[in-house]
């Protein structure tokens, strides 16, 4: 989709809120909805912009000033935001109207879309089935068409694992590209902002407008691209990776829908390299750790006094368990052992991820090892991390990653995840979008 | 008993806006919770924004004067967690130290820190102020090297002197905040909290000493622990144990990558760097041929020393210094005032300089003029107009009145008891408020009552 022509944008939310009320009681992606939204869309349509009329799903850890930014859980259940976070303020500049509030993993504490405080959100891809998570309600909702596009928010693949499960295309950039001020945190130093979208070229124009620096401490200096404009299917003297370890850990019909998605890049004129990555399975050990502690200081403002609950008194059972393995290795005794060590894992991850980047252009690979679960099976915590294998490197290593569907397995889709060096987004969009297959 | 005393100071930096955010720094004149933004209240999703460079460039300058080494590795801001209302992301952040191994009066001054400032919590009302939260603070921490109160308090004083030459601290005073550990022959070490006084410093460190030597002399441990400061009753009193016990659990904080003090920057810093109190002295001393006590006095705040040298540029020094010295300092002390408080100009002193050479302002009256100008801040050229010394008649007219008020005295004097002219003398002072020369009114009195 590109941008609504004038005095289509009031028709566009129309059609798109006539959904949500249609369907959105079974799937339950959204938290709230923008009550202005309307009168944004009329002024939208004066005041055009690159996203003129486009209707935006925001996850529920964003502030959008005058909604609740609830994080799915009954902590913030009555914190309306008193400010608009920047990726939001770029948003509005751009034309796009905040169509509402998207459902969640409670804190984003999870990744299968079931532990929010409002419900689990149904896949509207693969019924029955977990959307995958946290950004649950944000690719849902874009899967089902409620909206043109959503901004979700990635730790370990909060966007990419839902945008695989639910068959739309979902990018993490590179940490410090986004502007996090509005994100409500989940480990501060792996979160990024980013798009969801059915199509690379939509995520592109998003990323282009949300993206670039701004007054915050740990963005990098840079200039937006103009992704969008840029994006071509040619991958002529692209060398695209495969770690020989992603083989070991990934189910085999998902491993069948990645390789035939290469071989579609390969016919674009992709050269394809094996490459290795024999840290891989340290990734996970060492993501949870930084995780919990950052976690529970992240958390510690919830203490009661200003957002009605004690977080610890009303959080499900997930975000217990990170504050509380949070607090207990932060201890002065543990810190060494576990998270000074888990930052010098850390380093050897990004290491290593940033050798074999060098050998290519970009590592493709699948996003989880597994399909999404039914809704209602009960996983224990380690079955639900090892979602996250695959995804946690590229937010340890603070590159930028995205998932472009590239197929089913009985009806559900599976989605290739491309990863890049940092700040080469634009090279994994072309990617993404020779991978799509419909330049 | 050797005693040994060492301190953690914190004092706000003069910067114009907090240290992780646009908000004012100064919110003095603001209504309570109107000098806040999203980031220094904490709220869900607000980021830091990059360390203030102002506040930065402080530490430094203050981590020179205080003659530290300056860290050249990355200086990590951590997050100290703790709860307590006045914090409201319940972690504060504060560097890691900036400045290492410094002296100051023979003092050591292991660390020197850049901290945020919390909120302020009113534990009668309840209620929390968020103005404050935020604004950079300077954290020092000496070694144990102190010995008496009394040294403690000379030290401070020194230290205060300093932070108020390098011009990077708020004057307004009140913001500082002083822990002070003390400890006897190698007791265990008490730390004291709350002191934000020199005063107070003094009195408490008295009341512990006691305390602890007491302990022992009966034959009893002093306990490791956390004390409070009861500034009304001039006491220390213990903490209780679960604040003490605390694990602040700190983490570099993942927002903020860590600072570097580079050399082009230290020496930037270095090179503007204002006179420290001991430099001023001596070249007081040299350059305009005072007495090292002269000096000293002026030299005890730098605004008046600033004052000094620009009165000097039309003033004899060592007539102005004596002015300072005795005239100036004598109204501050009456006052209670710094210099700096006290709204003095160097027009004022000027003006007053003028009129008691141009003889038309008595001792006494200048005084009197200096007075009103810190009580009310009145102009001092105008007040000298209207105490300016009285003419021949007036004077003379005076004279009279203080001869036919007080006939038991000039009895007195007439009978011989000559000192009874001294009485009169001062009635003359008094119906002429000050503005006769009394060495004029004495020798009208004498010709007059002959
Ligand atoms: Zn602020």
């Amino acid at each position: 989709m590109s941008r609504q022509a004038l005095g289509e944008a009031e028709e566009n939310l129309a059609r798109r809120f006539e959904e949500i009320e249609r369907r959105d009681r079974e799937i339950n992606s959204f938290i709230e909805l923008n009550p202005h939204a309307q009168e944004e869309a009329r002024r939208a349509e004066k005041l055009g912009g690159r996203l003129a009329g486009m209707t935006v799903a925001v996850k529920s850890n964003i502030n959008v000033r005058g909604l609740r930014a609830t994080c799915a859980s009954k902590t913030l259940e009555n914190y309306v935001a008193p400010y608009d976070a920047v990726v939001v303020e770029r948003l509005r500049r751009e034309g796009a109207v905040i169509l509402g509030m998207t459902n969640m993993d409670e804190f984003a504490c999870g990744s299968s879309g079931e532990s929010s405080y409002f419900g689990p959100t149904e896949n509207p891809s693969a019924k029955g089935r977990i959307p995958g998570g946290s950004s649950s309600g944000s690719a849902a909702a874009v899967a089902a068409g409620f909206a043109d596009a959503a901004l979700g928010s990635d730790t370990g693949g909060s966007i990419r694992n839902p945008a695989s499960h639910c068959g739309v295309v979902g990018v993490k950039p590179t940490y410090g590209l986004v502007p996090r001020h509005g994100l409500i945190d989940l480990a501060m130093s792996l979160d990024q902002i980013g798009p969801i979208a059915r199509d690379v070229r939509t995520a592109a124009l998003l990323l282009e407008v949300i993206a670039g620096s701004s007054r915050e401490a740990s963005m990098l200096d840079v200039e937006p691209q103009p992704y969008s404009q840029r994006l071509s299917a040619d991958l002529s003297g692209i060398k695209v990776g495969f770690a020989k370890e992603y083989e070991e850990v990934t189910s085999p019909e998902i491993l069948g829908v990645v390789k035939r998605a290469l071989r579609r890049l390969e016919a674009q004129g992709a050269e394809l390299v094996e490459v290795e990555l024999p840290n891989l399975e340290k990734a996970l050990p060492t993501y949870y750790l930084i995780v919990f502690v950052e976690f529970f200081s992240a958390t510690r403002r919830y203490d009661g006094r200003r957002y009605g609950y004690r977080i610890e008194e009303v959080c499900g059972e997930e975000v217990l368990r990170r504050i509380m393995l949070g607090s207990y290795i932060s201890q002065k005794e543990y810190a060494g052992r576990y998270y000074r060590r888990a930052l010098q894992f850390r380093s050897l991850i990004r290491r290593e991820l940033l050798q074999a980047l060098e050998e290519v252009d970009v590592l493709a690979g699948p996003t989880t090892p597994k399909l999404p679960h039914r809704l209602g099976e009960r996983l224990t915590p380690l079955e639900m991390y090892a979602y996250d294998l695959l995804t946690v490197p590229a937010n340890l290593a603070g590159i930028p990653a995205g998932v472009v569907p590239a197929g089913r397995v009985n009806g559900i889709p599976v989605g290739l995840q491309v990863q890049a060096k940092p700040l080469q987004e634009q090279v994994m969009l072309n990617v993404m979008l020779a991978a799509e297959g419909r330049a | 008993m050797k005693v040994r005393i060492g301190f953690e100071i914190h004092e706000q930096l003069a910067t114009r806006t907090k240290l992780f955010c646009r908000s004012p720094a100064d919110y003095r004149d603001a209504e309570p919770n109107t000098n806040v933004c999203e980031v220094c209240l904490g709220m869900p999703g607000a980021k830091p924004m990059g360390v203030n460079a102002e506040a930065v460039e402080g530490v430094i300058a203050i981590a020179l004067m205080l003659n530290c080494e300056l860290v050249r590795e990355p200086v990590y801001i951590l997050r100290k967690h703790y709860d307590y209302p006045d914090l409201p992301s319940g972690y504060q952040r504060t560097s890691m130290p900036i400045g290492k191994n410094g002296e100051l009066a023979g003092v050591g001054i292991w660390e020197v820190h850049l901290e945020e400032d919390p909120g302020k919590y009113d534990p009668v009302t309840g209620r929390v102020d968020y103005n404050r939260s935020g604004v950079p603070l300077v954290e020092i921490v000496t070694a144990p090297d102190i010995t008496s109160p009394e040294e403690a308090r000379n030290f401070m004083r020194e230290l205060v002197k300093v932070l108020h030459y390098s011009g990077r601290v708020r004057r307004e005073g009140g913001t500082m905040r002083v822990d002070v550990n003390v400890s006897i022959e190698d007791g265990a070490r008490v730390e004291i909290k709350n002191i934000n006084s020199i005063k107070g410093l003094y009195r408490a460190l008295k009341f512990e000493i006691t305390r602890q030597k007491n302990l022992r002399r009966r034959g009893k441990a002093v306990k490791r622990e956390t004390r409070a400061y009861i500034e009304e009753q001039m006491i220390t009193k213990s903490m209780r144990t679960k604040e003490t016990a605390e694990d602040y659990r700190y983490i570099p904080d993942p927002d903020l990558p860590p600072l570097r003090i580079t050399e082009e920057l230290v020496e930037r810093v270095r090179s503007e760097l204002p006179e420290a109190p001991h430099q001023k002295l001596q070249r007081f001393m040299q350059q305009y041929r005072i007495s090292r006590d002269d000096a000293w006095a002026i030299t005890s705040e730098p605004e008046m020393a600033d004052a000094f040298e620009q009165v000097c540029g039309q003033v004899e020094p060592g007539r102005a210094a004596a002015f300072f010295r005795h005239i100036i300092k004598k109204t501050l002390n009456y006052h209670g005032m710094s210099f700096a408080e006290s709204g003095l100009t160097v027009r004022d002193i000027l003006a007053v300089l003028g009129a008691i050479s141009s003889g038309r302002l008595s001792q006494q009256a200048a005084e009197l003029v200096l007075r009103e100008v810190v009580e009310r801040g009145a102009e001092a050229e105008e007040l000298i107009q209207r105490l300016s010394k009285l003419d021949e008649q007036s004077l003379a007219s005076a004279v009279e009145q203080a001869i036919r008020e007080n006939p038991g005295a000039v009895q007195d004097y007439r009978s011989g008891r000559r000192e009874a002219i001294n009485y009169l003398v001062g009635q003359v002072m008094r119906i002429t408020r000050g503005r006769a020369d009394a060495e004029k009114a004495l020798e009208m009195l004498q010709e007059r009552l002959s």
